[in-house]
Protein backbone atom coordinates (compact mmCIF):
# COMPACT_ATOMS: atom_id res chain seq x y z
CA UNK A 1 0.00 0.00 0.00
CA UNK A 2 1.59 3.60 -0.91
CA UNK A 3 0.57 5.82 1.49
CA UNK A 4 0.95 9.91 -0.50
CA UNK A 5 0.91 12.32 2.98
CA UNK A 6 1.32 15.09 0.84
CA UNK A 7 -2.14 15.45 0.38
CA UNK A 8 -2.71 16.49 3.63
CA UNK A 9 0.01 19.25 3.07
CA UNK A 10 -2.02 20.03 -0.40
CA UNK A 11 -5.40 20.57 1.55
CA UNK A 12 -4.00 22.36 5.02
CA UNK A 13 -5.60 25.28 4.26
CA UNK A 14 -8.93 24.00 4.09
CA UNK A 15 -8.88 21.69 6.98
CA UNK A 16 -7.56 24.42 8.76
CA UNK A 17 -10.64 26.45 7.73
CA UNK A 18 -12.81 23.43 8.62
CA UNK A 19 -11.32 23.35 12.44
CA UNK A 20 -11.91 27.13 12.59
CA UNK A 21 -15.46 26.45 11.55
CA UNK A 22 -15.66 23.26 13.92
CA UNK A 23 -14.41 25.71 16.98
CA UNK A 24 -16.73 28.34 16.08
CA UNK A 25 -19.84 26.40 15.76
CA UNK A 26 -19.01 24.91 19.28
CA UNK A 27 -18.51 28.50 20.97
CA UNK A 28 -21.69 29.31 19.52
CA UNK A 29 -23.67 26.61 20.57
CA UNK A 30 -22.21 26.79 24.20
CA UNK A 31 -23.27 30.53 23.74
CA UNK A 32 -26.82 29.64 23.28
CA UNK A 33 -26.98 26.54 25.30
CA UNK A 34 -26.02 27.94 28.23
CA UNK A 35 -28.37 31.02 28.85
CA UNK A 36 -30.83 28.21 26.93
CA UNK A 37 -30.28 25.76 29.77
CA UNK A 38 -30.87 28.42 32.70
CA UNK A 39 -33.83 29.27 31.55
CA UNK A 40 -35.25 25.74 30.94
CA UNK A 41 -33.94 24.78 34.53
CA UNK A 42 -35.15 27.60 35.95
CA UNK A 43 -38.92 27.04 34.57
CA UNK A 44 -38.38 23.14 35.65
CA UNK A 45 -38.00 24.66 39.38
CA UNK A 46 -41.15 27.23 38.87
CA UNK A 47 -43.67 26.86 40.94
CA UNK A 48 -45.67 27.56 37.78
CA UNK A 49 -47.01 24.11 36.55
CA UNK A 50 -47.36 25.49 33.09
CA UNK A 51 -43.78 27.05 32.06
CA UNK A 52 -42.32 23.68 34.30
CA UNK A 53 -44.18 21.15 32.14
CA UNK A 54 -43.47 23.36 28.73
CA UNK A 55 -39.65 22.84 30.03
CA UNK A 56 -40.05 19.73 30.67
CA UNK A 57 -41.23 18.68 27.72
CA UNK A 58 -38.34 20.50 25.96
CA UNK A 59 -36.01 18.46 28.16
CA UNK A 60 -37.11 15.28 27.38
CA UNK A 61 -38.25 15.78 23.89
CA UNK A 62 -34.63 16.97 22.69
CA UNK A 63 -32.83 14.92 25.67
CA UNK A 64 -34.08 11.51 24.10
CA UNK A 65 -33.69 11.92 20.17
CA UNK A 66 -30.61 11.02 18.48
CA UNK A 67 -28.94 14.21 17.71
CA UNK A 68 -28.44 13.20 14.17
CA UNK A 69 -31.72 12.67 13.47
CA UNK A 70 -32.08 16.07 14.89
CA UNK A 71 -29.85 17.50 12.70
CA UNK A 72 -31.40 15.87 9.56
CA UNK A 73 -35.15 17.12 10.74
CA UNK A 74 -33.66 20.75 11.52
CA UNK A 75 -32.32 20.35 7.76
CA UNK A 76 -35.55 18.95 6.26
CA UNK A 77 -38.56 20.09 8.06
CA UNK A 78 -37.67 22.78 10.03
CA UNK A 79 -38.15 24.96 7.05
CA UNK A 80 -41.16 23.30 5.75
CA UNK A 81 -42.81 24.27 9.60
CA UNK A 82 -41.23 28.37 10.16
CA UNK A 83 -41.01 28.90 6.12
CA UNK A 84 -37.60 30.07 6.86
CA UNK A 85 -34.38 28.31 5.04
CA UNK A 86 -30.95 28.71 7.13
CA UNK A 87 -27.96 27.93 6.35
CA UNK A 88 -26.22 25.21 7.17
CA UNK A 89 -24.30 26.57 9.34
CA UNK A 90 -27.15 27.96 10.96
CA UNK A 91 -29.06 24.97 10.99
CA UNK A 92 -26.43 22.99 12.37
CA UNK A 93 -26.31 25.14 14.88
CA UNK A 94 -30.05 25.06 15.92
CA UNK A 95 -29.58 21.24 15.83
CA UNK A 96 -26.77 21.59 18.49
CA UNK A 97 -28.28 24.47 20.43
CA UNK A 98 -31.70 22.28 21.16
CA UNK A 99 -29.75 19.40 22.00
CA UNK A 100 -27.07 20.86 24.18
CA UNK A 101 -29.68 23.32 26.18
CA UNK A 102 -31.64 20.01 27.23
CA UNK A 103 -28.34 18.44 28.31
CA UNK A 104 -27.37 22.00 30.09
CA UNK A 105 -30.84 22.78 31.29
CA UNK A 106 -30.52 18.79 33.54
CA UNK A 107 -26.95 20.05 34.69
CA UNK A 108 -28.12 23.07 35.97
CA UNK A 109 -31.06 22.06 37.43
CA UNK A 110 -28.95 19.71 39.51
CA UNK A 111 -26.35 22.19 40.67
CA UNK A 112 -29.85 24.50 41.96
CA UNK A 113 -30.92 21.63 43.39
CA UNK A 114 -27.53 20.78 45.07
CA UNK A 115 -27.24 24.26 47.27
CA UNK A 116 -28.85 23.15 50.38
CA UNK A 117 -32.22 24.60 51.67
CA UNK A 118 -30.96 26.31 54.48
CA UNK A 119 -28.99 28.64 52.25
CA UNK A 120 -32.25 30.05 50.53
CA UNK A 121 -33.46 30.47 54.26
CA UNK A 122 -30.24 32.41 55.29
CA UNK A 123 -30.82 35.15 52.28
CA UNK A 124 -35.10 34.99 52.69
CA UNK A 125 -34.26 35.14 57.07
CA UNK A 126 -32.42 38.52 55.54
CA UNK A 127 -35.65 39.79 53.73
CA UNK A 128 -34.63 38.94 50.33
CA UNK A 129 -37.45 37.80 47.35
CA UNK A 130 -36.76 34.55 46.15
CA UNK A 131 -35.53 36.27 42.55
CA UNK A 132 -32.87 38.16 44.76
CA UNK A 133 -32.30 34.50 46.75
CA UNK A 134 -31.65 32.98 43.62
CA UNK A 135 -29.79 35.84 42.20
CA UNK A 136 -27.20 36.36 44.64
CA UNK A 137 -26.90 32.81 46.61
CA UNK A 138 -28.40 30.27 44.70
CA UNK A 139 -27.10 30.81 41.20
CA UNK A 140 -23.66 31.84 41.83
CA UNK A 141 -22.95 28.62 44.16
CA UNK A 142 -25.04 26.47 41.56
CA UNK A 143 -22.73 27.65 38.48
CA UNK A 144 -19.56 26.70 40.72
CA UNK A 145 -20.61 23.55 40.82
CA UNK A 146 -21.87 22.85 37.07
CA UNK A 147 -18.93 24.23 35.80
CA UNK A 148 -16.99 20.82 35.77
CA UNK A 149 -19.88 19.30 34.13
CA UNK A 150 -20.13 22.27 31.29
CA UNK A 151 -16.77 21.68 30.77
CA UNK A 152 -17.24 18.00 30.00
CA UNK A 153 -20.31 18.92 27.79
CA UNK A 154 -18.44 21.16 25.84
CA UNK A 155 -15.37 18.37 25.34
CA UNK A 156 -18.08 16.27 24.02
CA UNK A 157 -19.66 19.07 21.63
CA UNK A 158 -16.43 19.65 20.18
CA UNK A 159 -16.69 16.07 19.06
CA UNK A 160 -20.38 15.95 17.89
CA UNK A 161 -20.45 19.03 15.84
CA UNK A 162 -18.69 16.44 13.45
CA UNK A 163 -22.49 15.04 13.04
CA UNK A 164 -23.61 18.01 11.16
CA UNK A 165 -21.26 17.32 8.20
CA UNK A 166 -24.26 15.17 6.95
CA UNK A 167 -25.77 18.66 6.08
CA UNK A 168 -22.86 19.97 4.70
CA UNK A 169 -21.86 22.46 6.93
CA UNK A 170 -18.09 23.04 6.51
CA UNK A 171 -16.49 21.78 9.25
CA UNK A 172 -13.74 19.87 10.35
CA UNK A 173 -15.75 16.40 9.25
CA UNK A 174 -17.30 17.34 6.36
CA UNK A 175 -14.21 18.64 4.81
CA UNK A 176 -12.19 15.96 5.34
CA UNK A 177 -14.56 13.80 3.88
CA UNK A 178 -15.23 16.26 0.71
CA UNK A 179 -10.98 16.00 0.65
CA UNK A 180 -11.33 12.19 0.14
CA UNK A 181 -13.77 11.79 -2.18
CA UNK A 182 -12.13 14.14 -4.49
CA UNK A 183 -8.47 12.56 -3.81
CA UNK A 184 -9.37 8.74 -2.82
CA UNK A 185 -6.55 9.35 -0.11
CA UNK A 186 -9.03 7.48 2.42
CA UNK A 187 -5.98 6.46 5.08
CA UNK A 188 -4.35 9.37 5.08
CA UNK A 189 -7.53 12.24 5.55
CA UNK A 190 -9.19 10.20 7.74
CA UNK A 191 -5.60 9.75 9.85
CA UNK A 192 -5.78 13.83 9.89
CA UNK A 193 -9.05 14.28 10.49
CA UNK A 194 -8.29 11.72 13.65
CA UNK A 195 -5.17 13.56 14.56
CA UNK A 196 -6.55 17.37 14.34
CA UNK A 197 -9.61 16.27 16.23
CA UNK A 198 -7.13 14.78 19.06
CA UNK A 199 -4.70 17.74 18.86
CA UNK A 200 -7.82 20.04 19.58
CA UNK A 201 -9.67 18.24 21.67
CA UNK A 202 -7.10 16.69 24.55
CA UNK A 203 -5.89 20.29 25.33
CA UNK A 204 -9.96 20.83 25.84
CA UNK A 205 -10.17 17.68 28.29
CA UNK A 206 -7.30 18.15 30.03
CA UNK A 207 -8.36 22.02 30.44
CA UNK A 208 -11.76 20.44 31.90
CA UNK A 209 -9.99 18.09 34.15
CA UNK A 210 -8.53 20.99 35.32
CA UNK A 211 -11.23 23.16 36.18
CA UNK A 212 -12.62 20.29 37.75
CA UNK A 213 -9.94 19.59 40.13
CA UNK A 214 -9.98 23.50 41.17
CA UNK A 215 -13.63 23.87 41.17
CA UNK A 216 -14.88 20.57 41.69
CA UNK A 217 -17.28 20.56 44.93
CA UNK A 218 -15.25 20.88 48.48
CA UNK A 219 -16.46 21.92 51.39
CA UNK B 1 -51.96 27.42 79.35
CA UNK B 2 -54.72 29.16 81.47
CA UNK B 3 -52.39 30.74 83.33
CA UNK B 4 -50.22 32.60 81.02
CA UNK B 5 -51.76 35.89 82.89
CA UNK B 6 -50.71 34.94 86.36
CA UNK B 7 -47.44 33.46 85.08
CA UNK B 8 -46.62 37.05 82.85
CA UNK B 9 -46.84 38.44 86.22
CA UNK B 10 -42.92 39.81 86.95
CA UNK B 11 -41.88 39.52 83.30
CA UNK B 12 -40.09 42.53 81.88
CA UNK B 13 -42.08 44.85 79.89
CA UNK B 14 -45.09 42.71 80.56
CA UNK B 15 -47.49 45.81 80.45
CA UNK B 16 -46.27 46.67 76.86
CA UNK B 17 -47.30 44.51 73.23
CA UNK B 18 -44.93 42.03 73.41
CA UNK B 19 -43.07 41.70 70.57
CA UNK B 20 -43.83 38.54 69.41
CA UNK B 21 -46.79 36.46 70.46
CA UNK B 22 -47.91 32.93 69.70
CA UNK B 23 -51.58 32.27 70.06
CA UNK B 24 -52.66 28.79 69.59
CA UNK B 25 -50.43 28.16 67.07
CA UNK B 26 -50.38 25.05 65.27
CA UNK B 27 -48.37 23.05 62.38
CA UNK B 28 -49.01 20.01 60.98
CA UNK B 29 -47.01 17.76 58.72
CA UNK B 30 -48.97 15.20 57.30
CA UNK B 31 -50.35 13.29 60.29
CA UNK B 32 -47.47 14.77 62.35
CA UNK B 33 -48.50 17.15 64.69
CA UNK B 34 -45.27 19.34 65.29
CA UNK B 35 -47.25 21.89 67.31
CA UNK B 36 -50.47 21.89 68.75
CA UNK B 37 -51.52 24.77 70.09
CA UNK B 38 -48.92 26.79 71.50
CA UNK B 39 -49.39 29.80 73.22
CA UNK B 40 -46.36 32.32 74.60
CA UNK B 41 -44.62 35.87 74.22
CA UNK B 42 -42.06 37.42 74.18
CA UNK B 43 -41.89 40.71 75.70
CA UNK B 44 -39.11 43.46 74.64
CA UNK B 45 -35.35 43.30 75.82
CA UNK B 46 -36.42 39.57 77.19
CA UNK B 47 -34.51 36.53 76.32
CA UNK B 48 -36.69 33.62 75.76
CA UNK B 49 -35.26 30.43 75.58
CA UNK B 50 -37.27 27.46 74.14
CA UNK B 51 -35.76 24.36 75.30
CA UNK B 52 -37.38 20.54 75.50
CA UNK B 53 -36.06 17.19 73.97
CA UNK B 54 -35.21 16.82 70.09
CA UNK B 55 -38.38 17.00 67.33
CA UNK B 56 -40.49 18.45 70.41
CA UNK B 57 -41.37 21.57 68.18
CA UNK B 58 -39.31 24.49 69.50
CA UNK B 59 -37.75 24.84 66.72
CA UNK B 60 -41.00 25.08 64.30
CA UNK B 61 -42.24 27.31 66.66
CA UNK B 62 -38.92 29.36 66.22
CA UNK B 63 -39.41 29.10 62.27
CA UNK B 64 -43.01 30.26 62.41
CA UNK B 65 -42.15 33.14 63.66
CA UNK B 66 -40.37 34.83 60.33
CA UNK B 67 -42.62 32.66 58.08
CA UNK B 68 -40.06 30.39 57.13
CA UNK B 69 -42.15 27.60 58.20
CA UNK B 70 -46.66 28.39 57.78
CA UNK B 71 -48.81 27.96 60.61
CA UNK B 72 -51.39 26.36 60.05
CA UNK B 73 -53.80 27.45 63.00
CA UNK B 74 -53.83 30.00 65.63
CA UNK B 75 -52.64 33.58 65.20
CA UNK B 76 -49.10 34.73 65.10
CA UNK B 77 -48.57 38.74 65.84
CA UNK B 78 -45.35 40.56 65.39
CA UNK B 79 -45.01 44.13 67.41
CA UNK B 80 -49.45 43.87 68.15
CA UNK B 81 -49.53 43.14 64.25
CA UNK B 82 -50.71 39.65 62.59
CA UNK B 83 -48.05 38.29 60.60
CA UNK B 84 -48.95 39.28 57.04
CA UNK B 85 -49.13 36.27 54.48
CA UNK B 86 -48.49 38.31 51.48
CA UNK B 87 -44.82 37.92 50.39
CA UNK B 88 -43.82 41.39 49.91
CA UNK B 89 -45.44 42.37 53.47
CA UNK B 90 -43.38 38.91 55.00
CA UNK B 91 -40.55 40.25 53.50
CA UNK B 92 -40.67 43.47 55.39
CA UNK B 93 -41.45 41.37 58.69
CA UNK B 94 -38.53 39.28 57.99
CA UNK B 95 -36.14 42.41 57.76
CA UNK B 96 -36.88 43.69 61.21
CA UNK B 97 -36.07 40.01 62.73
CA UNK B 98 -32.73 38.55 62.80
CA UNK B 99 -32.44 34.66 62.36
CA UNK B 100 -29.13 32.61 63.34
CA UNK B 101 -29.09 29.02 61.99
CA UNK B 102 -27.79 26.03 63.64
CA UNK B 103 -25.58 25.25 60.34
CA UNK B 104 -23.96 28.57 59.93
CA UNK B 105 -25.29 29.08 56.53
CA UNK B 106 -22.83 31.46 55.73
CA UNK B 107 -22.34 32.13 52.18
CA UNK B 108 -19.66 30.39 51.09
CA UNK B 109 -18.79 32.21 48.01
CA UNK B 110 -18.63 36.05 49.75
CA UNK B 111 -16.33 37.05 51.73
CA UNK B 112 -17.11 37.66 55.93
CA UNK B 113 -17.48 41.53 55.28
CA UNK B 114 -19.63 40.69 52.27
CA UNK B 115 -22.15 38.21 53.98
CA UNK B 116 -22.70 40.78 56.72
CA UNK B 117 -22.94 43.25 54.10
CA UNK B 118 -25.25 41.38 51.53
CA UNK B 119 -28.62 41.92 53.40
CA UNK B 120 -28.10 45.81 54.01
CA UNK B 121 -27.07 46.38 50.67
CA UNK B 122 -29.41 43.87 48.54
CA UNK B 123 -32.88 44.76 51.05
CA UNK B 124 -32.11 48.35 52.57
CA UNK B 125 -30.43 49.44 49.60
CA UNK B 126 -27.99 51.57 51.70
CA UNK B 127 -24.73 52.77 50.51
CA UNK B 128 -21.40 50.25 50.19
CA UNK B 129 -19.57 52.40 52.20
CA UNK B 130 -22.45 52.71 55.19
CA UNK B 131 -22.90 48.82 54.63
CA UNK B 132 -19.16 48.12 54.83
CA UNK B 133 -19.03 50.51 57.72
CA UNK B 134 -21.95 49.00 59.79
CA UNK B 135 -20.24 45.62 58.91
CA UNK B 136 -16.76 46.45 60.42
CA UNK B 137 -18.70 47.74 63.87
CA UNK B 138 -20.23 44.26 63.55
CA UNK B 139 -16.84 42.40 63.52
CA UNK B 140 -15.56 44.13 66.09
CA UNK B 141 -18.18 43.52 68.52
CA UNK B 142 -18.13 39.69 67.74
CA UNK B 143 -14.43 40.13 67.70
CA UNK B 144 -13.47 38.91 64.10
CA UNK B 145 -11.93 42.44 63.03
CA UNK B 146 -8.90 40.56 61.54
CA UNK B 147 -11.21 38.41 59.83
CA UNK B 148 -12.93 40.75 57.30
CA UNK B 149 -11.60 39.62 53.86
CA UNK B 150 -11.44 35.53 54.74
CA UNK B 151 -14.13 33.48 53.08
CA UNK B 152 -16.09 31.50 55.68
CA UNK B 153 -14.38 27.98 55.02
CA UNK B 154 -11.13 29.40 56.10
CA UNK B 155 -12.97 29.59 59.65
CA UNK B 156 -13.25 27.53 62.72
CA UNK B 157 -17.48 26.65 63.47
CA UNK B 158 -17.52 29.51 66.38
CA UNK B 159 -16.24 32.11 64.00
CA UNK B 160 -18.58 31.24 61.43
CA UNK B 161 -21.48 31.32 63.58
CA UNK B 162 -20.21 35.13 65.02
CA UNK B 163 -19.94 36.17 61.65
CA UNK B 164 -23.94 34.42 61.42
CA UNK B 165 -24.93 36.56 64.15
CA UNK B 166 -22.83 39.75 62.73
CA UNK B 167 -24.55 39.07 59.74
CA UNK B 168 -27.63 39.01 61.56
CA UNK B 169 -27.43 42.44 63.31
CA UNK B 170 -26.56 44.23 60.53
CA UNK B 171 -30.23 44.54 59.12
CA UNK B 172 -30.54 46.34 62.75
CA UNK B 173 -33.44 44.17 63.61
CA UNK B 174 -35.92 44.20 66.34
CA UNK B 175 -36.02 40.38 67.61
CA UNK B 176 -32.82 37.83 66.98
CA UNK B 177 -33.98 34.61 66.33
CA UNK B 178 -31.82 31.67 67.68
CA UNK B 179 -32.25 27.88 66.15
CA UNK B 180 -30.00 25.65 68.43
CA UNK B 181 -27.04 27.87 67.55
CA UNK B 182 -24.30 26.21 69.47
CA UNK B 183 -25.85 22.40 68.39
CA UNK B 184 -22.81 22.17 65.96
CA UNK B 185 -19.94 23.53 67.42
CA UNK B 186 -17.05 22.05 68.72
CA UNK B 187 -17.09 21.44 72.87
CA UNK B 188 -14.12 24.42 72.64
CA UNK B 189 -15.70 27.26 70.39
CA UNK B 190 -19.06 26.89 71.77
CA UNK B 191 -18.15 29.24 74.47
CA UNK B 192 -17.09 31.97 72.37
CA UNK B 193 -20.78 31.97 70.40
CA UNK B 194 -22.67 32.02 73.92
CA UNK B 195 -20.48 35.01 74.90
CA UNK B 196 -21.28 37.15 72.14
CA UNK B 197 -25.18 35.93 72.77
CA UNK B 198 -24.91 36.86 75.85
CA UNK B 199 -23.57 40.50 75.58
CA UNK B 200 -26.34 40.79 72.73
CA UNK B 201 -28.67 40.25 75.87
CA UNK B 202 -26.99 42.31 78.17
CA UNK B 203 -27.83 45.07 75.57
CA UNK B 204 -31.45 44.77 75.83
CA UNK B 205 -31.59 43.18 72.38
CA UNK B 206 -34.89 40.76 72.79
CA UNK B 207 -34.26 37.34 71.84
CA UNK B 208 -35.81 34.01 71.42
CA UNK B 209 -33.60 31.13 71.85
CA UNK B 210 -33.78 27.40 70.46
CA UNK B 211 -31.11 25.53 72.68
CA UNK B 212 -29.48 22.59 74.77
CA UNK B 213 -27.22 24.69 76.65
CA UNK B 214 -29.49 24.13 79.80
CA UNK B 215 -26.44 26.79 81.68
CA UNK B 216 -26.45 29.30 78.95
CA UNK B 217 -30.47 29.25 79.86
CA UNK B 218 -30.13 29.13 83.22
CA UNK B 219 -27.55 31.98 83.07
CA UNK B 220 -29.34 34.57 80.57
CA UNK B 221 -33.00 33.76 80.14
CA UNK B 222 -35.57 36.17 81.32
CA UNK B 223 -38.07 33.09 80.26
CA UNK B 224 -37.78 29.69 79.73
CA UNK B 225 -40.59 27.71 77.58
CA UNK B 226 -40.53 23.41 78.15
CA UNK B 227 -41.52 21.96 75.23
CA UNK B 228 -42.35 18.17 74.55
CA UNK B 229 -44.72 16.39 71.46
CA UNK B 230 -45.52 19.86 69.95
CA UNK B 231 -47.06 21.20 73.35
CA UNK B 232 -45.57 23.82 75.99
CA UNK B 233 -45.33 21.82 79.20
CA UNK B 234 -44.28 24.65 81.68
CA UNK B 235 -43.51 28.30 81.24
CA UNK B 236 -41.51 30.11 84.17
CA UNK B 237 -38.23 32.50 85.02
CA UNK B 238 -35.70 30.03 84.68
CA UNK B 239 -35.51 29.58 88.53
CA UNK B 240 -38.48 28.28 88.20
CA UNK B 241 -37.67 25.97 85.75
CA UNK B 242 -34.30 24.56 86.57
CA UNK B 243 -34.48 24.81 90.45
CA UNK B 244 -38.41 24.00 91.26
CA UNK B 245 -40.06 22.68 87.87
CA UNK B 246 -43.84 22.09 88.17
CA UNK B 247 -44.44 19.14 86.28
CA UNK B 248 -42.93 16.08 86.21
CA UNK B 249 -42.23 15.97 82.30
CA UNK B 250 -39.94 19.03 82.83
CA UNK B 251 -37.98 17.77 85.40
CA UNK B 252 -37.64 14.35 83.55
CA UNK B 253 -36.46 16.03 80.50
CA UNK B 254 -33.85 17.83 82.83
CA UNK B 255 -32.95 14.79 84.72
CA UNK B 256 -32.13 13.14 81.31
CA UNK B 257 -29.81 15.80 80.44
CA UNK B 258 -28.17 15.09 83.61
CA UNK B 259 -29.32 18.91 85.05
CA UNK B 260 -28.44 18.78 88.57
CA UNK B 261 -28.44 22.63 89.11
Amino acid sequence: MNLDWSVVWQFSGTLAKGAGITILLTIATMAVAVPGGIVLALMRLSPNRVLNWMALCFVEFFRNIPLILLVYWSFYVLPVLSGLTLPPFTTGLVALALNVSAYNSETFRAGINSIRKGQSEAGLALGMSHIEVMRKIVLPQAARRVLPVLASTWVSLFKDTSLVSVIAVGELAHTALEIRSQTFRILEILTAMAVIYWVLGYPQAKLADWIYRKWGVKE
Amino acid sequence: MSNVTEADFGRKNASSTPVVEYRDVRKQYGNFTALDGVSARVNRGEVLCLIGPSGSGKSTLLRTTNALEVIDGGQLYFDGHPLPSSKAEIRKVRQRMGMVFQSFELFPHKTVLENITIGPLTVLGISEAEANARARVLLEKVGLTDKADRYPANLSGGQQQRVAIARALAMEPEVMLFDEPTSALDPETIGEVLNVMKRLADEGMTMVVVTHEMSFARRVADWVVVFDHGKIVEQGPPAQIFDAPREDRTRNFLSHLGWNG
